[in-house]
């Protein structure tokens, strides 16, 4: 049983994903405040955080940075609608992914399986990074989709490598800038833009239309397991 | 290297002067036996009236001083001689130079007068123009740039100085300049160069109000470094004190259209905590009415679906409110980036209403369009409240198209709904404007004015109309193409 702890300073919401967690098979352990929640990850055999970024004693994004100086678990964030900077900084400072407050108990539950599996994850033993149909060989650098070789620049090479490696989790688009073209361009949005529709024109069964690369506005790129 | 126009001036008076003076003592000299020495002495008068009319006193003087000599020398006897003879001549001498002196002075008189006359009536003219140049401008701002622009013609250089400036330094002001300033600001007198206040200063400051505390204009010396007159000082008040009134005018005409727009803005406030009472009423009744119904009987699937349905359409209001919220308070922070549209219709199609029901999208935006250069947060939310919109209001089909048409794109959602009344078109991004359609209608009628609002403060423009092939309703949002940063390498 994973053992999922919640931090939040709004005790109805603790309560009410504690229940949704122990409805869903998950052991959740609750924390109020950023102290609360360091003791906690500190006595060790925690799985995954879900943490809300609107805490009292400290900014949640301290919090994001302090359990990733602990540990690698999977950090999911609760956060309001319209806070696209915040977001951003939480996935910059390690985060996986984040839920949009008021949110839907399935769809939390979804995250923070695919989130859990990701850490799971093992790259396989030939080194070969797969997600859906894609196969990306990093040695080789060879891509497949399915059967078929695709064959790919170097840079949209690097940008699926990247989007394949974080297996589903959100990539902020600076950070898929500076990983590809450099600290220098982690403005050039437009250098990203271009990779990706000739990725989705090489990759997605409808570019138009995309099912694979999905974008989340103003935030970035990540895998979906679409039908492309 | 050419004369000056007046010394010219005077050179023609004294010409005139002594050709006349000569006419009289040739014509002397022909009939003095005819018209006898009285009449001759007479005409002599006639050049010292013909130079003194012409004004000044010099030459006036001068023509009764050579009438004289003239009159001495070629006329009285002994002739060609300058003594004179008897009380009577000395008389004459005298006579001439009175007529002389009082002529000039008369005619002098009359010329400045009618020189005042042709200023007042200049003066009157600019004024009449700067009054009528100042009428025609809406703005306070405009009135200025009219303003100064018109006084700069005819004057030079001239600064319009703020009474809350008029104490502070400026690198152009001398001391003396800046003292002259702040008494003009303070006592509404013209002050510094050509007037009577402080007269050594290099600035004249004349006031916009007179009399009163107020702002000032500042009007440079004259750029050859000439003194200015004192009737343009004069003048330049006029048309100062008509220039404050003006924008006096235009300030109280602001004053007023700001207070009008928040009693404006109070109004819509009213009407808007009204329909929001009604409209978070209706869903939370049903929301409670549901939930205490689940007391009495396990929820089914189906009563578990309308309370969500409820919770997500109290959901849609609060977002409506908070970006109303924002676009009021003027908080929309927008991070324009190069934005690729199929990433925007993709999100938007994901967070709207219309995904559930049985209603067919189809899209119709092109995977090598240029990117646009959009605030992409924002872009979505646009998108997402025009696609519940459509959903509201329209039929079954809704079509989200992008097509290039210059340098913008231009983003449409249409429907095949009732469309949109004749007239109504731009009236639709108003505030709770909510058409008639039954019970479909979920929205608090915000949802269009957040569009517009949004669509603003990224310099993006909005539209809406009716289509043009088919009934039904498209709105357009027109969204400026990126400049294409190739990237090297």
């Amino acid at each position: 049983m994973s053992r999922i702890l919640i931090v939040d300073d709004e005790p109805a919401i603790l309560k009410l994903v504690a229940a949704v967690l122990a409805r869903a098979g998950y052991e959740p352990i609750a924390a109020g405040d950023v102290r609360a929640a360091l003791t906690a990850i500190d006595a060790g055999a925690i799985d995954a955080a879900i943490l809300d970024l609107g805490l009292a004693d400290r900014d949640g994004l301290e919090l994001v940075a302090a359990i990733r100086l602990r540990s690698t678990m999977p950090i999911l964030i609760l956060s309001a609608r319209d806070a696209t900077d915040e977001k951003i900084a939480a996935l910059d400072l390690g985060a996986d992914d984040y839920v949009t407050k008021p949110f839907d108990s399935d769809e939390l539950l979804a995250r923070l399986r695919s989130a859990l599996r990701r850490a799971g994850l093992q790259v396989a033993q030939d080194g070969v990074l797969r997600h859906g149909p894609i196969a990306v060989d990093r040695a080789r650098h060879h891509v497949t989709l399915g059967d078929v070789s695709v064959s790919l620049t170097r840079r949209e090479f690097s940008v699926l490598a990247m989007l394949v490696e974080a297996g589903g989790r959100i990539l902020t688009h600076q950070h898929i800038l500076r990983g590809v073209w450099g600290a220098a361009h982690d403005n050039d949005i437009e250098y990203l833009r271009v990779v990706i529709r000739a990725l989705r024109l090489k990759l997605e069964h409808d570019p138009a239309r995309p099912s694979l690369i999905r974008n989340e506005p103003g935030i970035g790129y990540r895998l979906t397991h679409g039908n492309g | 290297m050419g004369l000056p126009t007046s010394a010219l001036a005077r050179i023609a008076d004294y010409s005139v002067a002594i050709l006349a003076v000569v006419a009289v003592t040739a014509f002397g000299l022909i009939f003095r036996v005819q018209f006898g020495l009285a009449s001759i002495a007479l005409l002599y008068l006639l050049p010292v009236l013909l130079t003194a009319t012409r004004g000044g006193i010099g030459t006036s003087l001068a023509t009764a001083g050579g009438a004289a000599l003239a009159y001495n020398f070629f006329m009285l006897p002994p002739r060609f001689t300058l003594r004179v003879f008897g009380y009577d001549n000395i008389v004459s001498l005298i006579v001439l130079f009175a007529v002389a002196i009082v002529t000039s002075r008369l005619a002098s008189g009359l010329k400045a007068r009618e020189g005042a006359a042709v200023e007042r009536a200049r003066a009157g003219v600019q004024a009449a123009a700067l009054a009528s140049a100042l009428t025609a401008q809406a703005t306070l701002a405009d009135a200025d740039r009219t303003g100064l622009a018109f006084l700069a013609d005819h004057f030079g250089t001239v600064i319009l100085i703020a009474l809350a400036d008029a104490d502070r330094g400026r690198p152009q002001f001398s001391s003396l300049d800046l003292a002259a300033l702040a008494w003009s600001a303070h006592n509404g007198d013209a002050t510094g160069h050509a007037s009577a206040v402080m007269a050594a200063a290099d600035w004249s400051f004349v006031p916009m109000a007179r009399g009163a505390e107020g702002d000032v204009l500042a009007l440079a010396r004259p750029e050859d470094g000439s003194s200015r007159h004192p009737a343009e000082i004069e003048r330049l008040q006029t048309l100062a004190a008509l220039f404050g009134q003006a924008r006096d005018r235009l300030k109280l005409d602001a004053e007023r259209q700001a207070r009008q727009r928040l009693e404006e803005l109070d109004a819509l406030r009213g009407t808007l905590l009204a329909s929001l009472a009604h409209d978070f009423r209706t869903p939370l009744t049903l929301l409670r009415s549901g939930i205490e119904a689940w007391r009495a009987t396990p929820p089914g699937e189906e009563s578990i679906a309308g309370v969500l349905g409820q919770v997500h359409r109290i959901e849609h209001m609060l977002a409506d409110l908070i970006g109303l919220a924002r676009i009021e308070g003027g908080a929309v922070d927008v991070a324009r980036e190069p934005v690729d549209l199929i990433d925007i219709v993709a999100a938007a199609l994901d967070d709207s209403d219309t995904g559930d029901s049985a209603r067919q999208i189809l899209t119709d935006v092109a995977i090598d369009l240029p990117l646009v250069d959009a605030d992409p947060v924002l872009l979505r939310h646009m998108l997402v409240n025009l696609l519940d919109n459509a959903a509201h209001y329209g039929g079954p089909h809704i079509r989200v198209s992008a097509r290039s048409a210059g340098d913008v794109i231009l983003l449409s959602v249409g429907d095949d709904g009732p469309g949109i009344a004749r007239g109504e078109e731009s009236a639709i991004f108003d505030r709770f404007v909510r058409f008639a359609v039954g019970d479909r209608v979920g929205g608090t009628g915000l949802g269009l004015a957040i569009v517009q609002g949004f669509a603003k403060a990224m310099g993006a423009d909005v539209t809406a109309a009716n289509r043009a092939n088919g009934p039904g309703a498209e709105f357009t949002i027109a969204l400026p193409i990126a400049v294409a940063a190739g990237e090297r390498g």
